[in-house]
């Protein structure tokens, strides 16, 4: 019996380990973004004859995987999907194998600087993510509400409208890590405070930083309680559902939001750019990156499909599902300028995009700095507190990463 | 002279091999990562650990978690023992439904209790406002202190069984003199429960908080799901801060060392309660 | 009276056990405005097949049963047949001074060591000898997670059967093997039962490892599948809940059909 059963694990063993010739494995986000690159990939594996294998996995769970892999250098993905803040981390320790062929011209110049390493380029943008401003065009004319061009008019819309109607006036996401950070950098760049300073030193304590937590814990006063634990999708779902009327989101939404069969307020959000404060509004640029992994067995191509996948055409196909294309070309096309009524709003935003501070150790800087943020949100420290903390933890990082 | 090897080693050996394969090479493996990094050898994880308070939150909050699920269900686990065990009919059916919770995979259970307890759409909260309460500060995982209480909920909901099923079977493996005698001797319900049920589950009783504590240190599926250690760290438990300083943050050292304490802590504890236990 | 009390409170414990999973159904037949909808709708709603269809359709879930499926089974049967002579031998031979009890803690110890403490050799280990993203490396964690428990379980009811009828047939000539295989095994197969079903769920639902030691689909199981449908942007309630409600289906049908050795073989055993 027990013979039967070693016989059948050898066997298992061998037949579990993919890694013949004719295939391809990617690794993707699980979301809108991921969606797109399978469907290009199903559809270039079957012009190539070639299997694709596809991983899907939420966000921080892709990361640790392609991270683990790239370190190991196990060599179990061909494509990788990052998202642009990963870039410095992944790229370190020659991870990733540098371009064949530099990028062409027409792609935006924003995405192009996150794909950049000392002058090498490892990475192709896919998906060109600046953050919008959502809100209920229909409330704001029914209160006769000015646009939200700047962060104090959004605070009073929203406790306008939250006293008139039965729903709150905001929604954000201070979930610690991702979520949180995400959520307050525009809020943050807006008030004129940013995670580092010219010398490269964590200003997290800074008098424009407290404003702009203390702005956003007035913010949180008209939004849903328990948004200091919310994500993405339960932003989503109240904007969805009508419960809320404002929020910072990313165009990956923009199509659920008009869909009557997940929206019950289709046609009536509007999607505008960043609100300015004592500087105009910077949206966060988060573009999603295709590369490939220097273990990777199948490189060649890896590299024949990312570049067949990041060509106007398919980014064009991309875009139907719902991604913001990375090429001028694509942006300006009439066909999509007449489906997507803010891609002309998203252009310019993306041009002027700004992105995360660049640094290796920036997973373990959001995860302090998150945790601070949510920690002030629910209350349980000070604002000034907060950020005293999240300075000191930050510095203690890079000091241990010397 | 020489010494025979004691005869029953023969039908051991297998599984001591497997087992010391998968564990103390790996624990070997696991001092020496917590003694290197980048630079070769090196003390400096233990001493950062010593100064972590971060560290030093999650360990107490996970004693905090582990200690409070495991009364809860200890209690809750007996008396519905002991329930049940008295009923005249539809023992088995009651047994079944009882039972269910702790066959989902924690993964599944997590995410289920996350939609309940969603502010706003969840089914928690909904039924409270047709009750009508006013739920508009009922955040259950999102509050400081309800963020706590509610994954230990998930907890209690879903291993409550397992204690429940350890302490039946421990019911039912009471011989029937003693209940007998002490009916005899007119003792009544509390008294026979006092004197004879419980000193004759003790070894049950201790076996199951033993095999439940040592799952309950090592929390994480569920925490993972619910709420990331969040909000801020007020669930942050030591596996969860294990996990993500080893495979966010890329620090091995770091993560070996808190692993390695975290091991002998609850060894030394495993011990404590074994000595109670008085194995055999 | 007190019979109603009893009965209400038990009514109430099967309500509170069952409800969530209830919950879990109905969410996997609703669509998605009906899931969030507030008021909670609990049985009025139009049912809908479409997430079903949708995790076989595009979400390799069949892939994701059929490893659970062998992962589970392979590593119970291993476990099981490395254990029950493990606890046999513990339990029926002599052993000098306090070795005996020396090697059952020692074997428990293993089951208290959290999954974390190993995971990072273990990855390394497994990649040395090509089993990483396998599911024999997969089957190979899971023996070191449930081997603990099948000694431990075994032991105590090989202890409580009568020698005697062992004695027996050694005298008659008999192998211990044979006695192993042919007397003790029938004898225990409640108490095995049991253990193997324990052992079942327990890498059935297994995660950490599962999720650590697997890159590509081919060596994912149910909960790594599972939790990869809690996305950064939009849970996908639909498609995670319907793959949950297959994933519990085997374990209830399982463990309903063993339930009667639960019960008994676990009173018969271990409890000392």
């Amino acid at each position: 019996m027990r013979f039967v059963l070693s016989a059948a694990l050898v066997l298992l063993a061998g037949c579990s380990r993919s890694g013949s010739n004719n295939t391809l494995t990617i690794a993707v986000n699980a979301g809108v973004e991921g969606s797109a690159l399978k469907a290009a990939a199903r559809e270039w594996g079957e012009i190539h004859n070639t299997r694709i294998e596809v991983v899907e996995l939420p966000y921080a769970n892709l990361f640790e995987k392609e991270s683990l892999d790239l370190q190991s250098r196990t060599g179990a993905y061909d494509v990788i999907m990052m998202d642009d803040p990963w870039f410095p981390k992944l790229v370190a320790e020659n991870g990733l194998t540098p371009l064949p062929r530099p990028p062409d011209t027409d792609f935006l110049a924003s995405t192009l600087a996150v794909c950049r390493n000392a002058g090498t380029f490892y990475a192709l943008p896919y998906v060109g993510n600046s953050q919008l401003f959502f809100y209920r065009k229909d409330l704001f004319e029914k209160y006769k509400l000015g646009p939200p061009d700047r962060w104090q008019d959004v605070l009073k819309a929203a406790q306008t409208i939250g006293t008139g109607e039965k729903m709150y006036g905001y929604v954000m996401r201070a979930a610690p890590g991702n979520s949180a950070v995400t959520d307050f950098m525009p809020l943050l760049w807006a008030f004129g405070g940013d995670i580092f300073d010219a010398q490269g030193k964590p200003s997290l304590a800074s008098p424009e930083v407290i404003d702009a937590l203390r702005f956003m814990l007035e913010l949180g006063k008209v939004s849903p309680p328990g948004y200091a634990g919310f994500n993405a999708d339960e932003v989503s779902a109240h904007l969805l559902e009508g419960t809320a009327a404002m929020s910072i989101n990313w165009p990956a939404w923009i199509a659920a939001m008009d869909d009557p069969s997940k929206s019950k307020v289709p046609g009536k959000i509007e999607f505008a750019q960043m609100p300015s404060a004592r500087l105009p509004g910077v949206a966060e640029l988060g573009s999603w990156l295709l590369a490939v992994p220097s273990a990777s067995p199948h490189r060649d191509a890896a590299f024949d499909f990312i570049y067949w996948a990041t060509d106007a055409p398919q980014l064009t196909h991309a875009a139907l599902r719902g991604n913001p294309p990375t090429r001028r070309s694509v942006f300006l096309s009439p066909g999509l300028v007449k489906k997507f009524r803010a891609f002309p709003a998203q252009l310019a935003a993306l041009e002027g995009a700004r992105p995360r501070p660049r640094t290796a150790q920036w997973n373990e800087i959001e995860n302090a700095f998150g945790v601070a943020l949510s920690q002030a949100n629910s209350g349980a420290i000070s604002a000034e507190g907060a950020m005293q903390q999240a300075n000191r933890e930050i510095a203690a990082i890079l000091e241990r990463s010397k | 002279m020489t010494r025979r090897l004691p005869p029953g080693l023969v039908w051991v050996a297998p599984a001591l091999l497997v087992l010391a394969a998968l564990s103390i090479y790996p624990l070997l493996y696991l001092i020496k990562v917590s003694l290197s990094d980048a630079r070769g050898f090196t003390f400096e994880h233990y001493t950062r650990l010593f100064q972590d308070r971060l560290f030093t939150v999650a360990a107490g909050q996970t004693l905090f978690y582990a200690l409070a699920a495991l009364t809860l269900e200890f209690f809750l686990g007996l008396a519905l023992a002991l329930l049940v065990d008295s009923l005249a009919h539809g023992r088995a059916l009651v047994r079944v439904s009882l039972l269910a919770p702790m066959l989902l995979p924690p993964v599944v259970a997590a995410v289920i209790w996350r939609l309940i307890y969603n502010p706003e759409f969840g089914v928690l909260n909904g039924m409270l406002r047709q009750l009508g309460f006013h739920t508009a500060n009922l955040t259950w995982t999102s509050g400081r202190t309800s963020a706590m209480l509610s994954v230990i909920l998930v907890d209690v909901w879903q291993w409550t069984p397992f204690l429940f099923l350890l302490l039946t079977a421990g019911l039912q493996s009471i011989p029937s003199e003693p209940l007998e005698a002490a009916r005899v001797d007119g003792a009544g319900y509390w008294r026979t429960l006092r004197d004879v049920v419980l000193p004759l589950l003790k070894p049950t009783i201790l076996l199951a908080l033993l095999l439940r504590a040592m799952d309950l240190l090592r929390i994480f599926d569920q925490i993972f799901i619910l709420t990331q250690g969040g909000p801020g760290s007020a669930t942050e438990t030591a596996s969860l801060y294990i996990y993500r300083t080893a495979f966010r943050f890329s620090n091995f050292g770091y993560a070996a060392a808190m692993s390695f304490v975290g091991l002998v802590i609850t060894t030394l504890a495993a011990r404590g309660l074994m000595r109670l236990m008085k194995i055999s | 009276m007190k019979t109603i009390l009893k009965y209400s409170a038990a009514l109430l414990a099967m309500a509170f056990a069952l409800a969530p999973i209830y919950w879990l159904i109905t969410i996997s037949l609703k669509t998605e405005i009906d899931q969030f909808a507030s008021p909670p709708v609990w049985f009025t709603f139009t049912p809908t097949l479409r997430h079903y269809a949708g995790i076989f359709a595009h979400d390799a879930f069949g892939h994701y049963f059929l490893n659970s499926l062998i992962v589970s089974t392979c590593s119970t049967l291993i476990a099981l047949a490395l254990g029950l002579p493990a606890a046999y031998g513990l339990a029926r031979f002599r052993w000098p001074g306090d070795w005996s009890r020396g090697i059952s803690f020692w074997i428990l110890s293993n089951r208290m060591l959290p999954p974390i403490v190993t995971i990072i050799p273990m990855f390394l280990m497994l990649r040395e000898i090509h089993l990483l993203n396998s599911l024999a490396g997969l089957i190979l964690v899971d023996v070191g997670l449930n081997l603990p428990f099948v000694v431990w379980m075994m032991r105590g009811f090989v202890e409580d059967l009568p020698r005697e009828i062992e004695e027996a047939a050694l005298l008659d000539g008999e192998s211990r093997l044979g006695v192993l295989l042919l007397i003790v095994l029938p004898l225990v197969r409640p108490g095995l039962a049991a253990t193997a079903v324990f052992c079942l769920i327990v890498a059935w639902n297994e995660f950490l490892f599962a999720l650590i030691l697997s890159q590509t689909q081919s060596a994912m199981t149910l909960p790594v599948g599972i939790a990869s449908h809690v996305t950064q942007y939009e849970i996908q309630w639909g498609a995670m809940s319907a793959a949950g409600v297959v994933a519990i289906l085997p374990v209830l049908i399982f463990a309903s059909a063993a339930q009667r050795y639960f019960v008994r073989g676990l009173s018969l055993g271990a409890i000392k």
